[in-house]
């Protein structure tokens, strides 16, 4: 694999999810510490670590389509010759885009409830928003405190009611990002594949670019 | 019917190169919306519950995380070293100690192809050094690189565990004798190639050299004593002992072994002494924590560790003048933001995520066929077809040494566990035990012809054509296979450990 430039956005995605797993990490361990050294523990220590470990996966899907590290099997793209290669990845990746537009659409009418907004009709596609829903932005998660620079929100979406807990919809909001996120990319995806830019969208397991360096060294120290 | 139809679409769709969780999740959702009346918003309901509502899982980032921190270099070569010292003297010691090695490094990561590169890349270059013949160097390794699914941690049994909701703690205990049997057979059938074509036996190393490649070593395999201690001593549980053992491999890489981090470029001044003395306080005072005042403990911990780091600082013949002490351990905080931390923790972000948007879609699918009762029916049609739990589990054999050629492993038993879970159940099979099977099962199809993951990876580090690995790895297999028999009809060798730790499984059916 080619070691190219990286522009500023793939710097920012590649410091988020370091970032994000990075908290989760120290925070799953200051709860232990804290049980063992000062016999409390940080209530909102599980919930908020679940939600970030959501968010790291959700938002990474579409990072991973944009540097081709989702895992597949390759075992007959390498098999056939390159212009069957690229109609069979064509498909493949035509697939996924109506994949994640299906779930862009599911995760609207998932989230937009919660933000007291209407979700969309239609089974398979949006055909236009419902008029009547209840909206459940009331609706809090279980343990994480609300912080006081949200407080804004109260007014905007619980008719000025106090949130003792941070609303559900700020750890849902996710899901309509990341699918979106997830469709833009597949589509990127496919102008590359029509480019010859990439002959396939996927790897076939996960130690893949680390194997060119070790049969590297191979080679030196034989 | 439409169960087929499912099935045939999931793997239509892998064949023409969809990614797994993207193939998984579509046949879901077409399933979903053709047959059911559930909505789209409640895939989406479930894609999310597949990180809130399974806590286990969580285990997953944080056991890559130390692995991750594990493999920047200095630790499978420091194994290699101390392996090479225990049983290098044998005929055939150099091949012998790789199986060692990749033991020891399973023991520290959860997946076989990263055991495989780690390990294999640095083994196989030396066993051509010494006069072995590239075939046979890459058949050893690539048959144990497979070891790093069985010997716990395991990330494939975390995913087990969630999937049929089993105790984690179970399914690496349940891990261990297999583990070592593996290996240990793997060890002998090298023995007596060895003797009979006469390989290369190296130097008898003293107990000296030993113990001090052991205590080198010693540093990064104490995760072990982390993660198992801490979970069977019940002081964390297996997510948390994770999330323990990822920052102590951090706090080694950066600051003991130095392969990364603010020390790498510039030597520490103070040597070591000033991470030994904060690491060690930390590590010896808990102990002494059972016994008393945790200040208390803490302060011998502290003596103990200057004690310590005076004697590494001797050996080494670094000075440790107060000032050096005091400028390193400011210098330490700076490993918590240097590019190195960042971008392991990027590499090892982008592996959970590859692994658990598979699971999480895996999970879809598991919904699909629970919605649908559709484990229920296959095992009233096995039982009404008078299976026993000999040819079930034959059939398990085959499904997984099939899929697992193709299929990263944790995938393929998201999808398979929660089908023949029942049906095991049903016809009195352990899940633990079952779990065990299917381990083994994956870790063979990884290596079973014509293809299989671990053969592509060895393939590429030892830069032989995939047949010629196909060939090396044949003998090895055949002992693998032996391996698969014993643990399928044998269940005492997967369930005596967990049993006689964690008392008497309950099957609840």
């Amino acid at each position: 694999m080619a070691h190219q430039i990286k522009s500023p956005t793939d710097r920012f995605e590649e410091t988020l999810i370091a970032l994000i797993l990075g908290s989760m990490t120290l925070v799953t361990f200051a709860n232990v510490v804290a049980r063992y050294g000062f016999n409390s523990n940080i209530l909102w220590a599980v919930e908020f670590t679940v939600f970030l470990f959501a968010w790291m996966v959700l938002l990474g899907a579409s990072y991973a389509v944009k540097i081709g590290a989702h895992i597949g099997v390759d075992a007959i793209l390498n098999l056939v010759s390159p212009g069957v290669r690229k109609v069979m990845s064509l498909i493949a990746v035509c697939v996924c885009i109506a994949f994640s537009l299906l779930l862009l659409k599911g995760s609207w009418d998932y989230w937009a409830n919660f933000a007291n907004l209407p979700g969309t009709e239609g089974r398979w596609f949006p055909t236009g928003f419902e008029d009547k829903f209840r909206g459940k932005a009331w609706y809090e998660t279980d343990d994480i405190p609300m912080p006081a620079i949200l407080s804004w929100m109260e007014g905007a979406f619980n008719d000025g009611d106090e949130y003792e807990k941070l609303p559900r919809l700020i750890p849902y909001m996710i899901m309509p990002i990341s699918m979106a996120l997830l469709v833009f990319r597949f589509i990127q995806a496919a102008f590359r594949l029509l480019r010859g830019d990439i002959t396939m969208i996927i790897v076939s397991h996960e130690a893949e670019d680390q194997i060119e360096d070790a049969a590297q060294y191979v080679k030196d120290n034989a | 019917m439409e169960v087929i139809l499912l099935f045939a679409m999931v793997v239509g769709l892998l064949m023409i190169g969809v990614p797994i969780a993207v193939s998984l999740g579509f046949s879901s959702v077409l399933f979903l919306l053709w047959f059911s009346d559930s909505s789209l918003a409640s895939v989406a309901q479930t894609l999310f519950n597949a990180f809130e509502g399974h806590y286990t899982l969580l285990a997953i980032p944080f056991f890559i995380l130390a692995s991750s921190f594990m493999s920047t270099g200095g630790v499978a070569r420091r194994i290699i070293n101390f392996s090479i010292a225990c049983v290098g003297h044998f005929h055939g010691g150099l091949a012998i100690a790789g199986v060692f090695a990749c033991m020891l490094f399973a023991a520290l990561s959860g997946s076989s192809p990263a055991t495989v590169v780690a390990i294999g890349s640095i083994v196989i270059a030396g066993m051509r050094q010494v006069g072995y013949t590239k075939e046979f160097a890459a058949g050893v390794i690539c048959n144990a690189g497979t070891l790093g699914i069985l010997i716990p941690p395991s990330i494939v049994m975390v995913v087990y565990a969630a999937a049929v909701e089993v105790s984690v703690g179970r399914m690496f205990l349940a891990g261990v004798i297999p583990g070592l049997l593996a290996g240990l057979m793997l060890m002998v059938a090298i023995y007596v190639i060895a003797r009979i074509k006469d390989m290369p036996k190296g130097v008898r190393a003293s107990w000296g050299e030993r113990l001090r490649t052991g205590l080198e070593a010693g540093w990064g395999l104490f995760l072990i004593v982390i993660i198992l201690g801490g979970i069977y001593g019940g002081i964390f549980t297996p997510t948390e002992a994770a999330a323990v053992a990822a920052l102590y491999a951090w706090a080694i890489a950066s600051f003991v072994y130095k392969d990364m981090g603010p020390f790498k470029a510039t030597p520490a001044k103070a040597g070591s002494a000033a991470a030994i003395l904060t690491l060690g306080t930390a590590l010896l005072a808990v102990p002494f924590w059972f016994f008393m005042e945790p200040k208390a403990a803490l302060a011998l911990g502290f003596i103990m560790a200057i004690g310590l780091s005076f004697y590494i600082a001797r050996s080494n013949n670094t000075s440790i003048a107060p000032t050096d002490l005091a400028s390193d351990l400011i210098r330490m905080p700076i490993a918590f933001w240097h590019r190195d931390t960042v971008d392991t923790l990027f590499e090892a972000g982008k592996l959970t995520v590859t692994l658990l948007f598979v699971i999480a879609n895996a999970l879809i699918l598991k919904h699909v066929l629970t919605d649908e009762q559709i484990p229920q029916q296959i095992t009233e049609a096995m039982l009404a077809a008078g299976l026993g739990p000999i040819a079930f589990l034959i059939v398990v054999n085959v499904i997984l040494l099939i899929g697992g050629q193709f299929m990263e492993p944790s995938g393929l038993l998201v999808i398979v566990a929660p089908l023949v879970f029942p049906i095991a159940i049903q016809l009195g099979i352990d899940p633990i035990h079952l779990g065990i099977i299917m381990v083994v099962n994956m870790e063979i199809g990884m290596i079973t012809p014509p293809v299989g993951l671990n053969l592509f990876v060895t393939s590429g580090v030892a830069g032989m054509p995939m047949m010629a690995v196909v060939k090396a790895a044949l003998p090895f297999l055949a002992v693998l296979f032996v391996f698969l028999i014993m643990i399928t009809y044998i269940p005492i060798i997967s369930t005596f450990l967990p049993n006689l730790v964690m008392g008497p499984e309950i099957i609840t059916k």
